[in-house]
């Protein structure tokens, strides 16, 4: 067992212009766990993740995160990338006249080092978008320029893939994906796991938890995580909404 | 026109800075050529400045175009070429019939071709800066395809200011026939040895495509720093011709573009990709035409400005569109990318249409990198300023793929090189 958390954040908030949003977080995540958190739209779940990434337009106002020790609130963007965290964002931007293929390169080129071989570049590529069921034209096209919301979470899974992080956030990585591509995500998101990485899901939907399974499940409301539990909580908020966690909530604040 | 202080140290201007002594060049050429170089020079000398209240002249100063071009001296003679032709082209891959020589020669050799064409699209009438040339040009080359003929390769012409501080008129005619295809890299560099020193230059490019043809002209701008460049370039398209124009301005202190496609017959089409890239305090300002003289004729502009530091840039782009010109399609548009505050851009689009049925548009954007296109590459450990040269890449790539592959690098090298020390 390594009781060394993989990612550690503490009592985190969140202020995005002015208003919090995220009120104090705190969550382990373990080498080998696959945690989800679901909420509603505006519960303040992306704003945890794009927070934890740099985001610019979210300030962390209060708390700790570090992963595998390593302060990341002191490092810019770019650097806690290179230290092995990965945001699979909700809505990626396209990047005109960038293709996939010189985007990746640079990003891996990024983590070895200007000087580093990258001969086996190609073939890495086309293995990972062969997985992904990605059509090789897509190495030449202008990234995320002019996808379909599936394609872009597709190629969000393939950069996952190429970069080899130690622990992946995953922001509703599972909308707008028909149940064939949520399939192919899915497996990809599987053969990332491992013992040695970690992955957290933000998502409000149950069905991509169908396909790659977490052992922790937490609800998120009003920028608090207010109940945790285990794979049995999500079925639960599947079936009943979100409605009688609240009404847990009041009664047990109420009280 | 206003005095100046400075005594002037070319010898062929005076200290109006008209043009006083054409002896030079008069030594040589038939009297034909001779009579058109003593037009223009009559035509420049007696000619007012451009009035700035003309959308062409509005940004740009022509006042500092006669100063620089009477004051720095010349040393290109006739004769003396600093153009020159480099190309793996073998004698293998230059066709029979086809003609690649200095335009001084051709006007003594080729009569035949060049005296029909040459002056044809740019002359006294053209402008000011324009006769200027007309008089002076001392270096130029000439190009014929005959009918039919395809050259494979991109035939590539240096103009190299080998002698520092020299003014120089380069001049360019092209002309393809029916059928016969050609792609052409024209690129004006600065001397190396002393980028810090002053000069003129006023280049013309004259290009005919005929009947069918197909025609590529990159033109790579990449004067050295205390460059003052002035250019025009006109293109005339005849039935069903293609013509595709990319256009890359990296180079000089200031520097005016002219460039003009006239789809003269019907079916006749034209596409063009700019792209202006200032630094320092560079000053960069560019003209487009799309004029459309016949029926069913397709134009496409796609101009773009990436500018940092204190640089400028003009941008002004006429579609005109003729009575007699039925069925056209003409479009444009101007984006303009500015990485720092304290750069500026100007853009001015112009329309000019008498005929109802066509259908145009046009538009331009100004605007800085966008935050969350440069977060998304750094959440990806890029780190910011490669972000920057990654997202000003694919802002110039729209252009640079129109460029022959062979070249791409090194331009994509210099757009690298400005991006430097940011």
């Amino acid at each position: 067992m390594n009781p060394k958390p993989l990612l550690d954040i503490e009592d985190i908030h969140v202020e995005v212009e002015g208003k919090e949003i995220v009120r104090g977080i705190t969550l382990k995540i373990f080498p080998g766990e696959t945690h989800a958190i679901m909420g509603r739209n505006g519960s303040g779940k992306s704003s945890l993740s794009n927070a934890l990434m740099g985001h610019p337009s979210y300030q962390i106002t209060h708390g700790k995160a570090s992963l595998n020790g390593q302060n990341l609130l002191d490092l810019s963007a770019d650097k806690r990338s290179r230290a092995g965290l990965f945001l699979a964002f909700q809505y990626p931007m396209a990047i005109p006249g960038v293709t996939v293929a010189n985007f990746l390169r640079a990003a891996i080129k990024a983590r070895r080092g200007p000087e580093a071989d990258m001969s086996d570049f190609r073939k890495l590529f086309k293995k990972e978008m062969d997985a992904l069921a990605i059509d090789h034209s897509f190495a030449t096209r202008y990234l995320n320029d002019g996808f379909s919301g599936g394609e872009k979470k597709r190629v969000e899974i393939l950069q996952m893939a190429m970069l080899q992080p130690t622990m992946a956030l995953l922001d509703e990585t599972d909308s707008g994906l028909d149940i064939d591509a949520l399939k192919t995500v899915s497996e990809g998101i599987n053969r990332f796991r491992s013992d040695d990485t970690g992955v957290l899901m933000v998502t409000h939907y149950q069905r991509l938890l169908n396909y790659v399974k977490p052992q922790h499940v937490h609800v998120m409301i009003n920028g608090r995580l207010v109940k945790s539990g285990g794979p049995e909580l999500a079925l639960k908020l599947e079936e009943r909404g979100y409605d009688w966690v609240e009404e847990e909530l009041s009664r047990s604040t109420g009280a | 026109m206003a005095k100046k202080d400075a005594k002037p140290m070319n010898d062929k201007f005076d200290n109006n800075g008209l043009i006083s002594d054409l002896s030079n060049v008069l030594k040589q050429g038939p009297e034909w050529l001779l009579e058109k170089r003593r037009v223009s020079r009559d035509s420049f000398n007696n000619s007012p400045l451009p009035p700035r209240g003309l959308h062409l002249w509005r940004y740009t100063d022509p006042q500092k175009f006669i100063n620089v071009s009477s004051t720095a001296t010349d040393s290109a003679t006739v004769g003396k070429q600093p153009s020159q032709i480099n190309s793996d082209l073998s004698e293998s891959d230059i066709p029979k019939g086809v003609i690649i020589s200095s335009l001084s020669d051709a006007v003594e050799n080729h009569r035949d071709i060049v005296e029909p064409h040459l002056y044809q699209l740019i002359n006294s009438d053209t402008g000011k800066f324009e006769a200027q040339n007309g008089a002076l040009w001392d270096n130029g080359l000439f190009i014929f395809v005959p009918s039919g003929v395809t050259i494979n390769k991109p035939l590539h012409f240096q103009h190299v200011s080998s002698n520092a501080g020299s003014n120089n008129y380069p001049r360019l005619l092209i002309v393809v026939g029916d059928n016969a295809e050609l792609s052409v890299i024209d690129e004006h560099l600065g001397a190396e040895n002393n980028s810090d020193a002053p000069y003129y230059s006023n280049g013309a490019v004259e290009i005919f495509g005929y009947e069918n043809s197909s025609v590529r002209y990159a033109n790579l701008q990449e004067h050295s720093a205390k460059v003052h460049t002035f250019f025009t370039h006109r293109a005339r398209l005849g039935r069903g011709a293609n013509m595709l124009t990319a256009t890359m301005s990296l180079g000089g202190l200031l520097s005016k573009q002219n460039y003009g496609v006239i789809l003269d017959g019907d079916g006749a089409e034209s596409n063009m990709y700019g792209l202006a890239f200032g630094s320092g305090h560079q000053h960069l300002d560019c003209h487009t035409l799309q004029h459309h003289r016949s029926s069913q004729t397709n134009s496409n502009i796609d101009f773009k400005v990436v500018l940092r530091d204190r640089a400028e840039s003009a941008y002004t782009g006429l579609i005109r569109i003729e009575k007699e010109a039925r069925n056209c399609e003409a479009y444009q548009i101007n984006r303009n990318l500015l990485l720092n505050k304290g750069a500026r851009a100007e853009t001015i689009p112009e329309l000019e249409i008498l005929n109802e049925d066509v259908r145009c548009s046009h538009g331009a954007t100004t605007g800085q990198i966008d935050p969350m296109e440069r977060f998304y590459l750094e959440a990806r450990g890029i780190d910011p300023s490669e972000a920057v040269r990654i997202i000003v890449a694919g802002f110039a790539e729209s252009t640079l793929r129109h460029i022959p592959a062979e070249f791409r690098q090194g331009l994509q090298d210099a757009v690298a090189q400005k991006l430097k020390a940011m």
